[in-house]
């Protein structure tokens, strides 16, 4: 077999003939600044599936790496997925403090991938991936720093213009934030129970804390730990971790992913321009399980224990959905709960991707079978 | 340029520390913070404090065939640890021993440590609970063992330095209502209690509330099931430190990681995510001023003639697979002996210090254990979370101490893991193998069978820890066997150790009430004591067949005392026979009680800094001058130089003061 190496050049699309003509789409809101209560739940509740959208595709590069090996890209990817948890909690937060109410146990939630990526103007696949070079290329896509998008009624953005990006989505949630507490007053903009929030005393085990929000203040931070943890802060590698929760600074997300598809990682005075100049990163890109990006439970024979796997986790993921509704719906210590079922989704998806793919064309061309994150409500509710 | 011959590797520092483990690391993290210059010396490496060196032990452990407290860390012949593999039991009685601890007492001391930066505290399972009141005068109550010479209140505030330093998670309500122990008002854990295993339940719902009687005649003790507090990361309790709360500290070498427990059940030998508290977390928020130094043996302290300590020697070794080493010396105003409690006994021993009262090595404590295991009706789904979560804390002390020692029951979460090596004894045995490689294998099972038959064994497992006081005894001693040395040329310990009818009637006891709780479980009893490899503990008392097991909490080799007649070091761990050193750790314990001493060891060794400081602050202060011709008698109001000083509150220092009788009163401060 040929050694994969990831191509450094990296604006064009991956190839994705491996993939269906028709992508599913994330349904987005209206291009123009949130103009009332109902509006901006609309918007946080988007950013909620955004953000949870996220998640699936680098959970299946973790877990495809096979078990022992590739250990510096398991705890970058590990890392990075653990602070999108985070940031769908914040999220969960300001939404709540605001008076919405999250919406993630339903099937509406989970749109089905291989997604296009949303607010976004170039038609760009997200896919299930094995960890590797097409992989990453979608990861810093989604987390690409976008320098440049006002929101949309700034002079310099036509009104017909469209979502150009994430981070300009973010930046209009906080435009509408500010423009409604300015509207309505912080008290009454804020007038969600406080007994929903999510705070430290719920969830901390990576990058940043889990904090209430209770305000336009803290709810500008939470935007900003969400977009800085991606992106990067001030144009350079780091987030604002030192700034933010006194701790240490870490190349943000987008960079992260970036020193694996270099090899290198970035030294303290490293800039996005110099790119990465400090020690080797270790990856075999050969150490790694690989699958069908198109798969679907369906595609897995009724009746084979490879199909009775992937129901099995599409079931446990419906669980895990459901858990976390209710801990973000007045039950916050419910949150805990989700660590163990965590552990049974990585168990599950593991005995997966350990297997080789039902289709024999497919496991002649050394795919294995896989998680599909098609959410099996029927037998857990909601 | 001084022409004065120096050592090669000369240096000099304001204290030097050995030992890196628990009792080191926080005596140098209070005294870096204070400012001063610390040296720690450590005989072992310095694997583990990088996130590359974390997972090479995790995957040593992964593929250790006998997962034993040290199996994730590597044999290091230049500084060698005791094994629990060192020891076997012989076919009849009686035990043989093969490791680095030589032993020649009646039973063998069943517990080994570890020799490396962070010490033992890297394999400890990481329960914290507080000594009980009457535990710190178990001589003058009970009638056995040796008082200390300090009380719970002396050490009380240091109890909670030690509980913020580790970060215990536990409830205070339930400690002191379930335990009497004695807590300030409002006081709270900085981290919720590790929440209570689903066995935990099970035990409770069959035994809160009832009555039992460890023997004939004795008094009624309630059951009760009580959550243990841990040093482990758990929910942080927003009400500690008056409402500031507390951050969780995590892991070491990898930023942004580590987290609260998660339940990967493999807390003893090591913690995967680094939830449980080890002394890498304390160094990594070392101030600059402590300089660590690994692989370096401290082989004596050097001392002048009039018993100052003036420093120590060192074998510096490179390579831990090769015997070649350089001698070194390092000079410090004050060195603290912090290398466990065998060690530090063994270095006092090799330079021939502290021996006034002959105490030097005696005194050798440890909690001996007693296992009982069985089958409950039901799965309880055991190796789930820490070892063990709750216990059974009504037999810890009582009357019934004249009599028996007193014991703390712990309830394993973790099956018949410590008794009979489950699950992997259970797959070995379900394949077939025996322990005899020489016969042929029975018939094995394989697939879904294994799967069925190791889940319906293993989910009913059970078993009780029975942790009894060991009373300080002078005949359990470490002495030095010069005519056996370690790769290094330094003399091994020799250990003698054997139980006192004390223990073996509160193992009697134990028993005793652990029929009861089987009883009220309706758990089918599987406990049998008999000699073999797997018992070198094994013992007959009272025409009964008993197996002992060492806990990991050697103590008492330096005690500490209010007579430099009677005891090696004072209530500050200080050498009584010399005022600059000190010996800190377990080995100062008078008694141990029934608690898992690491939490007391920490707070003694907090308390010890803060003397420690005082010293030295005391070493550094010029003598004051006089004006030369005083008058006769007292001057209202300031007068030259002295007036504008601060006044003098200091204890008397060790060195002694000039004319104390020209020193005016600290307790008249001019206040103008």
């Amino acid at each position: 077999m040929a050694t994969v190496h990831p191509s450094v050049a990296h604006d064009g699309h991956p190839d994705d003939t491996d993939l269906p003509e028709q992508l599913a789409l994330v349904e987005e809101p209206p291009f123009r600044v949130p103009r009332d209560r109902a509006d901006l739940h609309v918007f946080l509740q988007a950013a909620l599936t955004l953000e949870h959208l996220t998640i699936p595709p680098y959970l299946t590069a973790m877990y495809t790496l096979r078990p022992g090996t590739n250990r510096p890209a398991f705890y970058e990817i590990r890392a990075v997925v653990l602070e999108e948890m985070l940031h769908m909690a914040l999220v969960a937060n300001v939404l709540n403090a605001v008076g919405g109410s999250p919406l993630v146990a339903h099937s509406r939630f989970v749109t089905g991938y291989p997604v296009r990526l949303p607010y976004s103007k170039e038609r760009f696949p997200v896919a299930l991936r094995h960890f590797g070079e097409k992989a990453l290329e979608t990861f810093l896509r989604i987390e690409r720093p976008e320098y440049v998008a006002e929101p949309p009624g700034h002079p310099s953005v036509a009104d017909d213009e469209g979502w150009t990006s994430i981070g300009q989505f973010y930046r209009t949630i906080g435009t509408g934030l500010v423009r409604l507490t300015e509207e309505l007053g912080e008290e009454e903009l804020f007038r969600g129970d406080p007994r929903r929030q999510l705070g430290p005393e719920h969830f901390y085990n990576s990058g940043g804390e889990l904090f209430p929000v209770t305000g336009l203040a803290s709810a500008l931070e939470a935007l900003r730990v969400i977009t800085e943890q991606g992106e990067g802060v001030d144009r350079t590698v780091f987030d604002s971790d030192d700034r933010l929760f006194g701790e240490a600074r870490e190349p943000a997300h987008y960079f992260r992913f970036d020193e694996l598809r270099r090899e290198r990682a970035y030294g303290p005075y490293d800039t996005p321009a110099s790119g990465p100049t400090g020690p080797a990163v270790e990856v075999d890109w050969e150490a790694v399980d690989r699958i069908d990006p198109a798969a679907k439970a369906a595609h897995f024979p009724e009746g084979s224990a490879v199909r009775h796997a992937a129901d099995c986790f599409n079931e446990a993921y419906a669980g895990l959905l459901c858990l976390l509704e209710r801990a973000f719906t007045g039950e916050p210590e419910r949150l805990g709960q989700t660590v163990p079922m965590m552990a049974e989704l990585r168990r599950l998806a593991e005995g997966l991707y350990r297997n080789p793919h039902p289709d024999p064309a497919k496991r002649s061309r050394g795919l294995h079978a896989s998680a599909t994150y098609e959410p099996l409500f029927t037998r857990v509710g909601p | 340029m001084s022409t004065a011959p120096r050592p090669a590797g000369h240096c000099r520092y304001d204290v030097i520390v050995v030992g890196a483990g628990l009792a080191g690391t926080l005596v140098a993290k209070e005294l870096g913070d204070e400012g001063w210059r610390v040296l720690v010396l450590e005989a072992g490496t310095d694997t583990l404090s990088t996130w590359p060196g974390h997972l090479d032990a995790l995957d040593t452990y992964y593929t250790a065939t006998a997962k034993v407290p040290n199996s994730p860390y590597r044999p290091n012949p230049d500084a060698p640890s005791p094994d629990l593999l060192d020891l076997e039991g012989l076919p009849d009685g009686g035990y043989r021993t093969h490791g680095y601890l030589l032993q020649n007492g009646p039973l063998p001391y069943g517990t080994d440590y570890l020799r490396s930066n962070g010490g033992t505290t890297l394999h400890w399972l990481g329960l914290t609970p507080r000594m009980l009141p009457e535990d710190f005068a178990v001589r003058s109550t009970f009638g056995y063992g040796k008082d200390w010479p300090i009380s719970y209140a002396d050490l009380e505030a240091h109890y909670r330095a030690a509980e913020r330093e580790l970060g215990v998670a536990g409830d205070t309500a339930e400690q002191a209502e379930a335990l009497g122990l004695p807590f300030p008002a409002g006081y709270v854990y900085p981290m919720r209690e590790i929440p209570r295993s689903h066995l935990d339940h099970v035990v409770a719902a069959a035994v809160d509330g009832v009555r039992v009687k460890d023997s004939a005649g004795a008094p009624d003790t309630t059951l009760r099931v009580v959550t243990t507090p841990h040093a482990r990361n758990s929910t942080p309790n927003p009400h500690y430190d008056e409402g500031r709360g507390y951050r969780p500290v995590g892991a070491v070498g990898l930023p942004d990681y580590g987290e609260r427990c998660v339940g990967n059940a493999s807390c003893v030998p090591i913690c995967p995510v680094q939830a449980k508290y080890t002394p890498l977390k304390t160094q990594a928020r070392w101030d600059h001023r402590v300089t660590l130094v690994t692989h370096a043996v401290v082989s004596r302290v050097l001392t002048h003639d009039d018993g100052r300590a003036l420093g120590v020697e060192y074998l510096a070794y490179d390579d831990p697979a090769a015997a070649a080493h350089t001698v070194r010396t390092a000079e410090a105003d004050i060195v603290v002996l912090a290398a466990h409690a065998v060690e530090n006994a063994k270095l006092l021993l090799l330079s021939g210090l502290a021996g006034r009262s002959g105490q030097v090595g005696r005194n050798l404590m440890d909690h001996p254990v007693l296992l009982t295991w069985g089958l409950l009706p039901g799965p309880t789904g055991p190796f789930r979370g820490p070892a063990s979560t709750s216990g059974l804390e009504g037999f810890r002390t009582g009357p019934a101490r004249r009599n028996r020692a007193p014991f703390r029951v712990e309830i394993s979460n973790w099956g018949w893991n410590w008794p009979t090596g489950a699950p992997s004894s259970d797959v070995a045995r379900l394949l077939g193998i025996t322990g005899d490689s020489g016969q042929p294998r029975g018939k094995p099972l394989f697939g879904r069978e294994l799967r069925t038959a190791l889940g319906d064994g293993i989910g009913r497992q059970f078993s009780l820890q029975f942790a009894l006081e060991q009373g300080a005894e002078s005949r359990n001693r470490v002495t030095l066997d010069p005519s056996r040395r370690d790769r290094l040329g330094i003399p091994q310990p020799l250990l003698t150790y054997d139980l006192s009818d004390h223990v073996k009637r509160g193992m009697v006891a134990a028993k005793a009430v652990s029929d009861r709780i089987f009883g009220l479980l309706g758990a089918e009893d599987r406990t049998a004591y008999g000699p073999g490899p797997f018992s070198p503990g094994y013992f007959r008392f009272e025409g009964g067949d008993w197996v002992f097991h060492g806990a990991g909490h050697g103590a008492g080799t330096h005690v500490m005392g209010d007579s430099r007649d009677t005891s090696v070091v004072d209530p500050w761990q200080r050498c009584w026979d010399h005022p600059n050193l000190y010996a800190v750790g377990c080995g100062s314990m008078p008694s141990v009680g029934t608690s898992n001493p690491s939490l007391t060891l920490a707070a003694l060794a907090l308390r010890s800094s803060e003397q420690i400081h005082r010293d030295l602050t005391a070493l550094h202060r010029p003598v004051r001058v006089r004006p030369a011709h005083a008058p006769v008698t007292a001057v209202p109001g300031p007068t030259g130089p002295l007036g504008s000083s601060p006044p003098d509150t200091s204890p008397p220092t060790p060195a002694g003061g000039s004319g104390a009788g020209a020193v005016p009163s600290p307790a008249t401060p001019r206040t103008s």
